[in-house]
């Protein structure tokens, strides 16, 4: 019975998709893409999630844009200069229709930056827009923004800022317009069946010419396994999301391939600097030494990922390549913790479903083998983000993260993540405080790469958080698909086509 | 009578209050929303900005409050995730579990009753044992594994069903036998102990000395009797569907409210899961409800009081 049983799975898994090509075949001028889940609002000034993002990002122009090297160019804005440390100015196109016909003018871009930036609107992303102190039109293609202080990471925030048209959201209000959105970017909304897919239709007449694909097709489908099978049989063109466990068990797939790209997420441990057995420097200092970030690569990520020495990635802003991370040294830890008198203390690592257990329980048994005792506390996402925005005393003594502030900056993960007063930090030092608060209040990028040196070596020597890898976002698609991914994980349909 | 369903309709409305006031204040107590909305990096100002925008700030007890006032209005609110009225997004998924529902019970009643009865028939033969293996299959294999098996096989190898998705009559076949199979071994199993039961009676041996044939006596006489219980069960097994719904929806990405309910949870949007857990109790206790009535139909003791 059991081997009737092991030959019907060896058949199941083995055989090759003989119907997969014909049977769901679609037509060449169409894209069907399969992502984890639906949109949850299709306004962009909503939500920020990336099933959301990657549906209505191509329903919209942005005033500025990132090339594939991750460069920000424009898009709406042809051009920008500062007045002063605190006031900015855009040239804007005057060739660009929404999909109603109506034209886009710098009265839509100045109505797009005071409602994301109004509280009583309620926007999710608010905070990333909130230093914006006001804007206006001040001439017939420009407009001008002003911030409360000097805010280098303004122009990567406004990649993000969708343009939408202030007559028709007027007109309609903000319920109707989240249900049938305008925009003027490569796709009209064509259809919205929520929880189960979203049609778009290419405008033929956008400004920047003619999308290669007439319709697109954005399906929810939640399981991974599910959606591979969408891909092996020809039901869906491209998905995101993959496990590096199921990229290698795609590699071989003759249809398909597998596309890989660095993000600007960064996967890290924290360290509690402020309370508990890890209070002591010398014992945190010993858990940099004790983890072993090549065996967590080639082991857990199956490879899909690149080490980094920083708490950040090479693809933001302050990135320093010559701030070298703790090398591992187990005996040196070992060492360390004896003198720190912690041998057999309690480590509490904080965690929730949604972070990867296998890493967990690797950091377990690192921190066991050099004579630490960590228990691992798992708890529902909303609790733990609770306990770890709380006080120090309730933040358990580390936790794993992979933080992007989708920002590309330094200023959005190690000031929040490490500068004394923010939620997220259970650390202190003053000169590390200092060196965050200077890098942000100045727009001269040489200034700011000198600050963020500084700070990367204070981090180093403190070890408030320990940098794993820079995570990789793994896209499955069919092998006659171009699409070069981004690292900022943006899914521009515009930029694909069959080869 | 009439008191009778109207006392039952009374405990009914009371039980589904019941849930909703758990659910209001479990959710409620593990955390709120707003940290899961905002960006990472955000500031405490501005989380409890939003909080304080959202109505999270407010007394536990106050937001109940305030919640019952609305739903007495059949105002069910608004989704904080999806800015969109809370009622027009549970009815869109509505249909389509119901058409799962519906799919699973034509599987587990069409399959699982014949099945029951010919166990019941042909006690101790092969029969009977290739059928109660098939049975116990159904029982234990977790949904969530069948349905990938169904769609390695029936999707991926085969080519004959869409892998996922819910379009047309074909793209339900697999969801219903994934869900269905839990469902079909319970009426198996049921009717195949009812129908033993009664088969033992002595009105079956006096219909046979009457000189009926041992079929005719079962369709006649015994499948009646034998069709409380199965009832019974029937009322029971659409609250597990719809409890089973929430994986098989998952797996084959049917967009019914077993999905919808997974996302709320995950997303803390509580005024969709309130109201989801609110439709689910009240088909529940209402189905159950329908077969207290139903046995009134079927067995005339119950009727009369007896």
């Amino acid at each position: 019975m059991r081997h009737i049983a092991a030959a019907i799975l060896a058949l199941l898994f083995a055989a090759p998709a003989p119907f997969s090509t014909t049977a769901w075949a679609q037509p060449k001028d169409s894209l069907v893409v399969d992502l984890p889940g639906d949109v949850a609002t299709m306004d962009p000034q909503i939500q920020w999630d990336t099933d959301s993002y990657t549906v209505y990002r191509n329903i919209f122009d942005n005033l500025l844009t990132r090339d594939v090297s991750g460069k920000i160019v424009p898009q709406v804005a042809t051009a920008w200069r500062y007045t002063d440390d605190t006031t900015i100015v855009f040239d804007l196109r005057s060739d660009i229709l929404f999909h109603d016909g109506s034209k886009l003018t710098p009265e839509d871009v100045v109505f797009s930056v005071r409602r994301i930036t109004n509280p009583a609107f309620k926007s999710p992303q608010l905070s990333q827009f909130d230093q914006i102190a006001s804007a206006e039109v001040t001439g017939p293609n420009q407009v001008t923004l002003h911030t409360k202080s000097p805010y280098p990471a303004l122009l990567a925030q406004l990649v993000k800022l969708s343009i939408i048209p202030k007559a028709y959201v007027e007109k309609v209000g903000d319920t109707a317009f989240n249900q049938a959105v305008i925009g003027s970017g490569p796709f009209k909304l064509k259809s919205w069946q929520r929880g189960v897919q979203t049609n778009l239709e290419a405008n033929e007449t956008y400004w920047r010419g003619k999308p290669f694909f007439k319709t697109v097709t954005f399906r929810a489908v939640p399981d991974p396994a599910t959606r591979i099978a969408d891909l092996r049989t020809g039901r869906a063109d491209i998905t995101r999301g993959l496990t590096p466990d199921d990229a290698v068990a795609m590699k071989n797939e003759r249809t398909l391939k597998v596309s890989p790209i660095a993000t600007e997420r960064v996967a890290y441990l924290f360290v509690n600097a402020l309370a508990g057995p890890t209070k002591d420097k010398r014992v945190r200092q010993a858990i940099a030494m004790a983890v072993d970030r090549d065996t967590l690569i080639s082991a857990l990520q199956q490879g899909y990922a690149k080490p980094t020495n920083i708490v950040l990635t090479p693809a933001n802003v302050g990135y320093v390549a010559d701030v070298k991370g703790w090398p591992f040294d187990p005996a040196r830890a070992r060492a360390l913790i004896k003198e720190a008198g912690a041998e057999g203390a309690t480590i509490t690592f904080l965690t929730s479903p949604v972070y990867d257990r296998r890493l967990n329980e690797a950091v377990q048994q690192m921190l066991d083998d050099v004579g630490l005792k960590m228990t691992i506390t798992v708890v529902d996402q909303p609790t733990y983000l609770r306990r770890r925005l709380g006080t120090p005393e309730d933040a358990g003594s580390m936790s794993q993260g992979r933080w992007s502030c989708a920002c590309q900056d330094a200023d959005g993960v190690i000031f929040p993540l490490f500068r004394s007063g923010s939620v997220w930090s259970k650390f202190s030092n003053a000169e590390f405080d200092t060196e965050v608060d200077a890098a942000r209040a100045t727009l001269d990028d040489a200034k700011r790469i000198g600050h963020y040196h500084r700070a990367f070596e204070i981090l180093r020597d403190e070890v408030p958080g320990i940098g794993l890898f820079q995570d990789e976002a793994i896209y499955l698609m069919k092998r006659e698909l171009a699409f070069t991914p981004t690292a900022n994980e943006a899914f521009f349909v515009y930029d694909m086509k069959w080869e | 009578m009439t008191r009778h369903l109207a006392a039952r309709f009374g405990q009914a409305l009371l039980a589904s209050f019941g849930v909703l006031t758990i659910v209001f204040f479990i959710m409620r107590l593990s955390g709120d929303p707003t940290l899961l909305l905002v960006p990472e990096g955000a500031s405490i100002e501005q989380i409890n900005e939003l909080r304080h925008q959202l109505g999270f700030d407010r007394p536990l007890p106050i937001q109940f409050l305030a919640y019952l006032g609305d739903l007495a209005h059949f105002d069910f609110g608004e989704s904080l995730v999806q800015r969109a009225p809370v009622l027009g997004i549970v009815a869109e998924r509505i249909p389509y579990t119901v058409a799962l529902a519906c799919g699973s019970l034509l599987v587990a009643i069409g399959i699982g009753i014949p099945a029951g009865i010919m166990m019941a028939v042909a006690r101790g033969t092969w029969l009977e044992r290739v059928l109660a293996g098939f049975v116990l299959a159904g029982q234990s294999l977790p949904t969530f594994w069948s349905g990938i098996l169904l769609i390695l096989l029936f999707g991926v190898t085969l080519g004959w069903l869409p892998t996922s998705g819910a379009d047309g009559i074909k793209a339900l076949i697999m969801p219903s036998l994934a869900l269905g199979a839990v469902a079909m071994s319970t009426f198996a199993r049921m009717t195949r102990i009812a129908v033993l039961d009664e088969l033992s009676r002595d009105y079956v041996t006096a219909a046979r000395a009457r000189g009926l044939s041992r079929g005719q006596a079962l369709l006649r006489h015994v499948l009646r009797n034998a069709a409380v219980p199965v009832v019974t069960i029937a009322a029971l097994e659409i609250g597990n569907l719809l409890a089973g719904a929430v994986i098989v929806e998952t797996v084959f990405a049917w967009p019914g409210i077993g999905q919808l309910a997974i996302q709320s949870i995950q997303s803390r949007d509580f005024l969709v899961v309130q109201t989801v857990v609110l439709f689910v109790s009240l088909v529940y206790v209402m189905t159950n409800l329908l077969a207290d009535l139903l046995y009134a139909a079927i067995d005339p003791r119950i009727r009369m009081g007896v």
